[in-house]
């Protein structure tokens, strides 16, 4: 007993973290779907229209929220298939790193889009 | 089929070591390794459960390739205005992108619905329905998508 | 050649080709009848076969000891049906009547020892439990998949018993409550374990998870053990935090991707899924607490 470990393990924490986000994409997705192609209709999208909604805080807060949390849950989903896939040792390091690295380049041009996309207006 | 459904019918040899146990060399002259038997061409003796696993992978890596293309581009926002309207614009009057959308509105749909039932089955709830709300998980998405048709080939024709 | 299909008749078969040049005409004679009379019982054997006096079983043979049988083929057995009949009964007919090299693994009849877990037309079932009138013919027998066969029906399960000794499947604790000679369990908590105790280690539910059929999954059964001991109130709490760890580790608990293809082979109708993950949950309670 005193020998337990008291931090979170690894694989817990990415089980975890792949429902908590999960859940949250849930409701995310479908308010964007909703909202980009019922609401608005996709071929009717503008910059300016795209930018009067990133412009609203809470807006842009969500949408990029929604980045980071549906690259981890996909990012991460990739990984575990890779892993149910027998992938081990050095390829497995390597995949691992590559896909953290793709990761944090996709959720960075992401946040760089959207910023782009409030036209400054943001604040 | 994506990457990761391809173990399923290929085996490596390293599997075989540990199958076999202490002493490889002699259980592989005398025990036969049929390798993984459960391949896709026994597709016809899946169950519900493992559709749904499928299902959720096959959609899974469609929604993440799609993230990065999404991404991509929307990075058309930096370069300016009329170049933003022309890409989206422009991708919006082919006929191909707007039937993959419908696609893609099914691949989501299915996705997200199939979760929840996963998320339940996590919780502990409702296990002995699971096949169940798998079909309903189908049916539902089929409908959704079908309904959906009118709205995303607006304009389109 | 419509029933058995042994090595010794093709060998008898391979004799005759060999012989015919230079053997007396009235033994060709004798022979040629004897031919005749097998073809004609051989003819009335499939006549019955299209009754449904017959069920007709298509079984794997795999002997790495006979040069026939070393590449792995299908033998077709015609046998007697008869009420209640399971695929095991049918299985012991065809050795004591057709061929007594067929080789499976079998005991006590009634769905306690294990033994004769099979996979039966495209499923792991006991033969045993398994009536032949409720499937489809042929009914055909292989050994059970995703381990290595020994010989026709019978695999190599070291494998699955290593996976099993890994959470120590027998219980540990040694001190006793004060007061009392015996350790016991109230009714809930006997309850709670109830499904998971019933495991009678045939293998079915490993055989049918195509997770653990690509590497070190710890499985379903091995799981299942690791719950029936930290479910148990009587069971210690430092087994308890053990045998969590066991099932924390990579090829432990989180490898399980909910396909419920154990629970729905299970001979004895555990739970395997549902007491996996409430595993997973009890994992992360478990640290949560201590973060």
């Amino acid at each position: 007993m005193a020998e337990h470990y008291t931090s979170f393990s690894r694989d817990d924490t990415r089980w975890l973290l792949q429902r908590v986000t999960a859940v949250f994409l849930v409701g995310v997705l479908a308010f964007h779907f909703m909202l980009l192609h019922f609401v608005h209709h996709a071929y009717e999208i503008t910059l300016a229209g795209t930018t009067a909604r990133m412009s609203q805080p809470g807006y842009f807060i969500t949408m990029v929220s929604f980045l980071i949390a549906g690259t981890f849950h996909g990012v991460n989903g990739v990984y575990n298939a890779l892993v149910n896939q027998g992938i081990e040792g050095t390829p497995r390091t390597i995949v691992k790193y590559g896909l953290i690295i793709v990761s944090l380049l996709l959720i960075a041009q992401g946040i760089r889009v959207a910023w782009a996309m409030t036209g400054g207006q943001l604040i | 089929m994506p990457a990761d459904r391809v173990g399923w019918h290929t085996v490596d040899s390293s599997q075989t070591t540990i199958l076999a146990g202490s002493n490889p060399e002699v259980h592989m002259s005398q025990s036969y390794d049929r390798g993984l038997v459960e391949n896709f061409g026994r597709w016809t003796e899946f169950s519900a459960g493992m559709w749904a696993w499928v299902f959720h992978k096959f959609t899974g890596w469609v929604l993440i390739g799609y993230l990065f293309t999404h991404i991509a581009v929307l990075s058309t926002a930096i370069e300016g205005a009329s170049m933003y309207n022309g890409t989206l614009q422009g991708l919006e009057a082919l006929l191909i992108v707007r039937f993959m959308e419908v696609g893609l509105l099914a691949v989501a749909v299915f996705h997200i619905l199939n979760g929840v039932r996963l998320l339940f089955v996590d919780l502990g709830l409702g296990l002995d329905a699971q096949d169940k709300s798998f079909y309903a998980s189908l049916i539902l998405t089929g409908a959704i998508a079908v309904a959906s048709i009118p709205t995303f080939l607006g304009g389109a024709f | 050649m419509s029933t058995h299909v042994s090595e010794s008749e093709s060998e008898a078969q391979a004799g005759t080709d060999q012989q015919t040049t230079d053997r007396p005409a009235a033994q060709q004679r004798r022979l040629e009848k004897k031919r005749a009379s097998n073809d004609q019982r051989e003819q009335a054997d499939s006549s019955t076969e299209t009754d449904e006096e017959t069920v007709h079983l298509k079984v794997f043979r795999y002997d790495p000891e006979v040069k026939d049988k070393q590449e792995p083929r299908f033998d077709d057995f015609h046998v007697p049906a008869k009420k209640g009949m399971t695929v095991l009964d049918a299985l012991i007919y065809s050795r004591d009547h057709y061929d007594s090299s067929l080789t499976f693994r079998h005991s006590c009849r009634q769905a306690i020892c294990g033994s004769d877990a099979l996979f039966i037309n495209g499923s792991q079932r006991l033969g045993c439990q398994t009536q032949i009138d409720e499937l489809d013919q042929p009914v055909r027998v292989e050994p059970l998949p995703h381990q290595e066969v020994v010989k026709d029906l019978v695999v190599d399960m070291e494998h699955f018993y290593d996976q099993m000794d890994t959470v120590e499947p027998y219980f540990q604790e040694e001190d006793l409550p004060s007061g009392l000679d015996e350790q016991r369990q109230d009714r809930e908590n006997r309850e709670k374990i109830k499904m998971s105790t019933r495991c009678i280690w045939c293998g079915a539910c490993m055989s049918s998870c195509n997770i653990a059929a690509g590497g070190n999954y710890l499985g379903p059964a091995a799981i299942n053990k690791a719950y029936r001991f930290v479910m148990d109130e009587r069971e210690g709490e430092d087994l308890k935090q053990q045998r969590l760890e066991t099932i924390e580790e990579e090829q432990g608990v989180w490898r399980c991707q909910t396909q419920f293809s154990c629970t729905n082979v299970c001979p004895k109708d555990i739970p395997l899924t549902e007491h996996i993950q409430e595993l997973k949950r009890e994992a992360v309670k478990n640290n949560l607490k201590f973060w």
